[in-house]
């Protein structure tokens, strides 16, 4: 199966058509549960990114050698090789980072986002495709969860990236996991409506 | 059937090559990471000390480091304390048994080199050595003593007790009064934004300067923290000014956090409880010492 789409347009797909949290709505434990600030969101999203690259490169390479058979079990092991040499990584060189993050880091390997797309599109395509594929996606993961943080953080802590600049704490509610879940929600239907009335304004009928 | 073997045979070979990926990333990095705790934990230390950035401390300064153990032998438990000796560049280490009423059971020398002592691997088998066999050993927590010129000026103690979430683990320097001289969250997983605030300056600089008295029954105070005191904690103000503030409020219970009172309860309660029996164990050791003349470089 050939792929007609250039690089950019395959990391623009990741990011925008195929977001992995507001379109696919895949890997929304994380999204709920860690995006309280914009430095966590981002934090988690450079892991995932780094993780989604590597496995999707390293399927893309040996996708004519796995027994069909057994594909899910080797996508899972290939995810677990990477998250714990990425854990290792970080905790030896990067302590203060890990120091935050290091539980998320364990969690990538349940992430249904990477195995789907080694599913969908790795084990498919050539290298090169499977890179700009893998890095898009990270990105997009990442980018939402960024936003996500955003508006948890502002509304709940009343700061952006630590820096105080409500002076005050306008719902402390949205700290909590729950509020993630109005918070992935609402932004939902924010993409959908402006996808809505951009087809509308081209003339399209939906 | 043929299926099945090479399912088995592929499967095993990609583990065979993933444990490979993995065990050559651990050797790489293991060094690195002892070297970082280690680093990070001398950091807290002397922070708490009050050597931050680039103040460094003086050479009179010295850390004496002493390991608490329970030991079960058939006799019953003891407690047990791995303490340097000697004066000077100190290499010899004893090991003292004490019983429950805090009476010395015996004193051993534990052949166990400065390096070593610091693993907790190599300590334990060389404790377990001087020993013999019987006993069994476990590791209780540790304290450092900091003296200067051969004057006790701090003690650095650990504690873990259990927060809101999980269990909250700090190290606290002390006074040799036992009042309270500085305070570090060294783990915690309280909620971002509620429970994660005992990090914050304002939450635990308010212990600093609470005497042995006043921690003893130490409460928190469902109150907004006074525009003032608020100033002084997180250091926005001048030193004397700010002092003077802290001395106003020396005795006074700890502010909770909003939305947080349960961890803000669980911290101070902890702190209390351990500096309690912390004072409680240093004076039979100390006395046991004493008694027995053992030398000390603390």
């Amino acid at each position: 199966m050939a792929n007609d789409k250039t690089s950019m347009q395959l990391v623009a797909n990741g990011i925008l058509k195929e977001n992995p949290i507001f379109r696919l709505a895949l890997s929304m434990c994380p999204a709920v549960g860690i995006s309280t600030t914009v430095m966590n969101g981002f934090m988690l999203g450079i892991a995932v990114l780094f993780v989604q690259v590597c496995s999707s490169v390293t399927i893309s390479m040996v996708k004519n050698l796995i027994h069909p058979r057994i594909r899910i079990p080797t996508y899972t092991l290939t995810i677990a090789t990477w998250v714990t040499v990425i854990d290792m990584v970080l905790a030896a060189y990067l302590p203060e980072a890990y120091a935050k993050m290091g539980i998320f880091v364990k969690l990538i390997v349940a992430f249904a986002i990477i195995t789907m797309r080694l599913e969908m599109f790795a084990c498919k395509e050539p290298v090169g495709a499977s890179f700009w594929d893998g890095l898009g996606m990270g990105l997009g993961f990442m980018i939402g969860m960024m936003t996500i943080g955003l508006v948890r953080e502002l509304l709940g802590s009343g700061a952006i990236l630590g820096y105080d600049v409500l002076g005050f704490k306008p719902l402390l509610f949205f700290i909590l996991p729950c509020a993630g879940f109005f918070v992935v929600g609402l932004m939902m239907a924010f993409f959908n409506y402006i996808e809505v009335f951009y087809k509308r304004k081209k003339g399209f009928t939906s | 059937m043929r299926n099945i073997i090479t399912i088995i045979v592929r499967l095993t070979l990609s583990c065979l090559i993933a444990a490979f990926v993995i065990g050559l990333c651990f050797v790489l990095t293991s060094k690195a990471k002892k070297h970082n705790e280690h680093v990070n934990e001398e950091k807290v230390i002397y922070s708490l000390l009050g050597y931050k950035g680039d103040a460094h401390p003086p050479e009179s300064l010295k850390l004496s480091v002493l390991y608490r153990y329970v030991v079960s032998d058939p006799h019953g438990k003891s407690i047990g304390y791995l303490v340097p000796t000697g004066q000077g560049e100190t290499t010899a280490f004893s090991f003292i048994r004490l019983d429950l009423d805090g009476n010395l059971i015996d004193q051993k020398q534990v052949a166990v080199g400065a390096e070593d002592a610091v693993e907790q691997e190599g300590r334990d088998k060389a404790i377990q050595a001087a020993l013999g066999p019987g006993a069994e050993l476990t590791y209780a927590d540790k304290t450092i003593i900091v003296t200067e010129n051969g004057n006790r000026i701090s003690y650095l103690v650990t504690g873990k007790f259990p927060g809101f979430k999980t269990f909250v683990s700090v190290m606290l320097a002390l006074k040799p009064d036992f009042s309270v001289r500085g305070l570090a969250i060294l783990e915690q997983e309280e909620d971002p934004g509620l429970g994660a605030e005992i990090e914050k300056d304002y939450f635990k600089n308010q212990f600093i300067g609470k005497s042995f008295e006043t921690l003893k029954t130490l409460d928190v105070v469902k109150e907004p923290i006074p525009e003032e005191y608020l100033k002084a904690l997180e250091s926005r103000l001048q030193k004397e000014e700010a002092a003077k503030i802290r001395e106003q409020f020396k005795d006074h219970a700890i502010y909770a956090l909003t939305g947080a009172t349960i961890s803000s309860r669980s911290v101070t309660n902890g702190i209390s409880g351990t500096v309690k029996k912390f004072a409680y164990r240093l004076n039979i050791l100390d006395k046991v010492i004493k008694d027995q003349k053992i030398v000390v470089p603390f």
